[in-house]
């Protein structure tokens, strides 16, 4: 057990009043010195390529069609069970990126691509299980709404253009190229 | 029988059996593309391959299917040489593989993946490139094939020339361009097509319906009875998140179906995926019918029993044995004979599985002393009587539409009913949010049990049965 003595308060200190004046004038001398802290949101915050934002799908710029086929790898990863996706058929061709044909047929992408935001914890693994470089890290962090429903986002929502996500994109591969070769498709 | 030692342990062996399947009796797992228990072995994938010994000679590495069991034979699954010769095979199978695991239904459920996996073989070392085949080649209705992913294992073929009898499938071009294609490029026919994406270890044959609308390891899988016929296979009921089914996939059952079922039980999940489905209750109300609880619902039906002359009772051949034994009280408080439809043998009998006769339970009820009466018959006796209760999943669907007249009708069914006369609608569940007992055409028990939950607003029909029978003792001891 430890105890604790009170301390004896010394006479001013009892008065009261030459306290409050000591404190209020330290406030006053803070006022004119120059500011510590962010002026968030006036002043946001600095953002680069290991920020790890908001999950965003990347879409590809030849022809704004999105990279991902729904295979479900980010859902399975998803810690927080933040992903729900529907895959559907689709008749889009292979795209060429760079004048060569990476793949023959899509034949499937996303129907529906939900990601609740309330949910997702921003680890970063939904990024790291895609096989098709589909789904990155964006450097977009501010998250607010009136309700719950607006914050499930969709593919509307989610949906960026590579070249505004490449930095991020970049920065990954320079990671993992610690322990796998940079591939063709990038 | 003889004996046999497998990884140190001695097992029996069936002599007429190849050795993988002393290894399956035994429960040591031997990997597999072509062999498949149904069929001839044939040897071709060379994935199965094992160290095996006799009278003392050193291990040799060979093919556990088509290797013939012999009196003190020594085999060891998991020596050095066996795993390298998988790893090889392996390397071979992946060379020409086009990898697409991202949008292949097969993923999860692959084998490719999982002795890839196993072995830790992945990478090749040629820098060839792959070949290239079809990717979407049609079959049909049912059936999709990706060339590409084919690993040439002709178990599709084998099935259709051992099983089905009826091949349409072949092994066409050479060598490294080989591929599976149907005679003359016709689509394929018959009712077990949907067979064929069980039985291709890879996503080479994917089956259409499934094509894309889940990834296997999102569904959650319950073991059932199939409803399409009194053969009651015993099937996978795979719903995903709580909802829809998506896929229905036989279960190996030796008694009933081994490890097949036919197209029209695998693709009948519609029918209990229906949007439509009843909730709750309705009541008659005037002239118009009104939502309400399944036990208000089941008070009106009371009270209009209890104050009508003749009565008949309608069951479903798709009532479960334990659902039949809540029928029969009820039966007997109102009077009326126990009765259920029948309806005529359709065409899709065969000599494989379908047995033409569309009632899963039609033994299960003779037993419990139910009659089987024409669609036409239990639609005369309803309209002839002052009240009639039909009872059970389908029950309206197999009368088909008829003039009540005069009749006041009580239903249990999944659906309402919506004619004039109908004085309550009770919801009842589907067979795959059921636990209860089919009995099939040759007398074997096919479970069902629940595959996905009830929806709160229904109850389970046995229970509503029940709390009929209790409120019309109640009334009639009133009255
Ligand atoms: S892991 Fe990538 S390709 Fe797969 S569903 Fe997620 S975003 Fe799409
Ligand atoms: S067959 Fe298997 S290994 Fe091949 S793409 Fe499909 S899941 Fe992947
Ligand atoms: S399609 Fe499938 S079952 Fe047929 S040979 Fe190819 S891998 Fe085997
Ligand atoms: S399973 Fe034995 S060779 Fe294919």
């Amino acid at each position: 057990m430890v105890i604790v003595k009170r301390k004896q308060l010394s006479f001013s200190e009892k008065l009261y009043l030459p306290e409050i004046l000591k404190g209020m004038s330290m406030t006053f001398r803070a006022m004119f010195k120059p500011r510590t802290t962010r002026q968030y949101p006036e002043e946001p915050l600095p953002v680069n390529e290991v920020t790890r934002g908001q999950p965003r799908l990347a879409t590809n710029d030849e022809d704004g069609s999105i990279r991902c086929v729904s295979c479900g790898l980010c859902e399975a990863a998803c810690p927080a069970y933040a992903i729900t996706i529907d895959g559907q058929d689709t008749d889009r061709n292979a795209i060429t990126i760079g004048g060569d044909v990476t793949e023959k047929f899509i034949e499937r992408e996303p129907e529906s691509f939900d990601i609740d935001m309330l949910r997702c914890i921003l680890c970063g693994f939904c990024e790291e299980a895609c096989p098709k470089d589909a789904i990155f890290m964006s450097d977009e962090l501010e998250l607010a709404d009136f309700n719950r429903n607006d914050l499930i986002y969709g593919l509307d929502k989610l949906k960026r253009p590579v070249s505004q996500l490449r930095p991020r994109i970049d920065y990954i591969y320079k990671v993992n190229e610690r322990w796998q070769a940079p591939s063709s498709t990038r | 029988m003889i004996k046999i030692t497998v990884n140190g342990r001695e097992v029996e062996a069936d002599p007429t059996k190849p050795l993988i399947a002393a290894c399956d009796d035994s429960g040591i797992d031997v990997p597999r593309y072509c062999y498949h228990p149904a069929m001839e072995p044939k040897g071709s994938c060379r994935i199965c391959q094992v160290e095996v010994s006799e009278g003392g000679r050193p291990g040799r590495v060979m093919a556990a299917c088509r290797t013939q069991v012999s009196e003190g034979m020594v085999v060891n699954t998991e020596a050095d040489g066996a795993h390298d010769a998988r790893r090889e095979c392996l390397e071979f199978l992946l060379k020409n593989h086009p990898l697409d695991c991202p949008i292949c239904d097969k993923a999860g459920e692959c084998t490719l993946q999982d002795y890839s996996f196993q072995e830790q073989q992945a990478a090749g070392r040629t820098g060839e490139p792959r070949a290239n085949l079809e990717k979407r080649v049609d079959l049909g209705d049912v059936i999709m094939l990706d060339q590409e992913r084919c690993i040439l294992c002709t178990r599709c073929v084998r099935f259709q020339e051992e099983v089905t009898k009826k091949p349409e499938l072949t092994n066409a071009g050479l060598a490294s361009n080989s591929y599976i294609t149907t005679f003359a490029g016709r689509p394929l026919t018959g009712n077990y097509q949907g067979n064929l994406a069980d039985v291709c270890p890879v996503g080479a044959l994917t089956l259409k319906p499934f094509r894309f609308k889940a990834r296997v390891w999102n569904l959650e899988k319950s073991s059932s009875t199939c409803a399409e016929c009194s053969r009651g296979c015993s099937i996978s009921v795979e719903v995903l998140r709580r909802g829809d089914v998506k896929r229905i996939r036989p279960v190996f059952n030796p008694d009933v179906n081994q490890w097949w079922m036919c197209d029209t039980g695998r693709f009948s999940f519609p029918e209990v995926n229906d949007p439509e489905r009843l909730l709750g209750g309705l009541v008659a109300n005037g002239a118009d019918l009104m939502g309400s609880t399944t036990g208000e619902a089941i008070k009106h039906a009371a009270s209009v029993l209890s104050t009508s002359g003749s009565k008949v009772l309608i069951a479903s051949p798709f009532l479960t044995v334990e659902e039949a034994e809540r029928v029969q009280p009820l039966a007997a408080a109102i009077g009326a004979e126990l009765l259920f439809v029948s309806p005529d043998a359709n065409d899709l009998k065969d000599d494989l599985l379908h047995t033409g006769d569309p009632c899963p339970n039609r033994k299960g009820l003779e037993n419990a002393g139910f009659r089987g009466i024409s669609p036409k018959d239990a639609a005369d006796r309803v309209t002839g009587a002052d009240a009639a209760v039909l009872v059970g999943e389908r029950i309206l669907k197999l009368l088909g539409g008829f003039d009540l007249g005069a009749t006041k009708l009580v239903t249990f069914d999944t659906t309402a009913c919506l004619a004039s006369g109908v004085e309550a609608c009770i919801a009842t569940p589907f067979y795959v949010e059921k636990a209860g007992t089919w009995i099939n055409v040759d007398g074997h028990e096919g479970e069902l049990t629940i595959a996905r939950p009830l929806p709160s607003s229904v109850s389970p029909l046995e229970t509503s049965l029940e709390e009929l029978t209790k409120t019309l003792s109640r009334t009639g001891a009133s009255v």
